[in-house]
């Protein structure tokens, strides 16, 4: 069975772009556009991974990041931060990585590969 | 909530992660943000010759420096201030401490914002005339809520919804929870309220069985209800919790496993021995540690 993995980011073109990078690497790929839709996707597809951007119109990364762990089946879900802000790594702490935007594919994969197989 | 929030900033990369928080709170908050900024220590005494913070060369002060100044904090902000904010650019000459408790007094804000240190101890041109930190002497004396954003990691992730407030059960604590109510009722926020218990034998004399420490948690858990729940319920949603430890590390422990996005403490609600005062009181530790801005609340 592949692995699930949910973007959760607001510029379509990295949507876009991670999408077609984890599929073409034998993962299934959903997308979510803000923190309320990723729950949404989160709740109905339990993915093996997130990545997640920090800074989103709405609810942030952040706020994301705490309500998804509130849901027990979610709380150890690994998350990889993706995002442009300054010092993103301190945005989550509890994230297997902290990547800023523009990111190395391999290294991401690489990333993804060692977390979920 | 915040109508008027004094800045106080060294305008370097020291103090971007609190830019972050007050441009934002501001922007979020629609408050009218008052950029600060003291680009230069007198040399000596009330000289004009001043050691410009970021350069660190000497300066003669005359209007077409401080005018530069402002253009500088204008154009280092520019991202941040093209969206509308509300914001005035003022600057002063003197010893920071002094300058923002003077600004903070002429323009009564609601919150004074200030990031952490402006580098190490030799470099820093603010520390080396101060005796003792900025941070701590603002915090000491502001009318005012401080918020203070120390590390990056303490820096603004999108918005206030959860709230620690640390009570030593003081009077100075239960004006903080006041402060603590209004923002979360304000915002809508979660507020935890937490004690720490002091486990150090410096506190107790002793070294505490594990049955006295479970014994002094449930009193402590008692005090909070009997002091703060009435006024909890008045929220949708609340919590209390007692740990035992170092007070400071399990403070910043406990905000970290909450998640939680600000932190509110009473300043010096505890007097602290000449000795202790060096290290800084709980809530000065907790500042410099946090993984979130702290407010700390003086009178």
């Amino acid at each position: 069975m592949k692995k699930r993995i949910l973007i959760v980011d607001d510029d379509p073109n990295i949507l876009d772009y991670l999408e077609a990078l984890f599929k073409d690497n034998g993962y299934d790929a959903y997308t979510a556009r803000d923190a309320k839709e990723g729950l949404k996707m989160a709740m109905e597809h339990k993915p093996d991974l997130v990545t997640l951007d920090i800074e989103m119109p709405g609810d942030w990364g952040p706020r994301f990041y705490r309500q998804m762990i509130q849901e027990k089946s979610l709380k150890n879900v690994p998350v990889i931060v993706i995002s442009g802000l300054s010092g993103n790594v301190h945005a989550i702490p509890k994230a297997i990585a902290s990547i800023k935007k523009p990111f190395d594919r391999e290294k991401l994969l690489g990333i993804v590969k060692d977390a979920i197989g | 909530m915040f109508t008027k929030i004094l800045f106080a900033t060294s305008a370097t990369k020291e103090s971007d992660h609190a830019a972050r928080v007050a441009f934002n709170i501001a922007g979020s908050y629609d408050a009218h943000l008052d950029i600060f900024h003291v680009p230069g220590v007198p040399s000596r005494g009330y000289s004009q010759v001043v050691v410009d913070v970021k350069t660190k060369e000497r300066v003669d002060v005359d209007d077409d420096y401080l005018e530069w100044v402002k253009d500088e904090i204008r154009t280092y902000y520019a991202k941040y201030l093209e969206n509308g904010l509300r914001y005035d650019i003022t600057v002063a000459i003197g010893f920071p401490a002094r300058e923002i408790l003077r600004q903070a007094k002429d323009t009564e804000p609601d919150l004074i914002l200030l990031g952490g240190s402006t580098g190490d101890e030799e470099e820093a041109v603010y520390k080396k005339s101060m005796a003792g930190t900025t941070l701590q002497k603002i915090a000491r004396s502001a009318k005012c809520p401080v918020l203070v954003v120390n590390r990056p990691a303490a820096s603004f992730w999108g918005g206030l919804s959860n709230i620690t407030f640390g009570t030593d059960f003081s009077k100075a604590s239960d004006k903080a929870f006041e402060f603590a109510m209004k923002v979360a009722k304000n915002l809508d926020c979660e507020l935890n309220v937490f004690h720490a218990l002091d486990i150090t034998s410096g506190a107790t004399g002793e070294m505490l069985s594990q049955d006295e420490i479970e014994q002094k948690i449930r009193e402590a858990l008692r005090m909070i209800r009997g002091r703060y729940e009435s006024r909890l319920k008045e929220l949708k949603h609340y919590s209390m919790d007692v740990w035992e430890g170092i007070p400071f590390i399990e403070i910043v422990k406990y905000a970290r496993d909450i998640h939680s996005d600000l932190i509110v403490m009473a300043h010096h609600s505890k007097k602290t021995e000449k000795a202790d005062a060096i290290l800084g009181s709980n809530v000065e530790q907790v500042i410099v540690r946090a993984g979130c801005p702290v407010i700390s609340v003086n009178r």
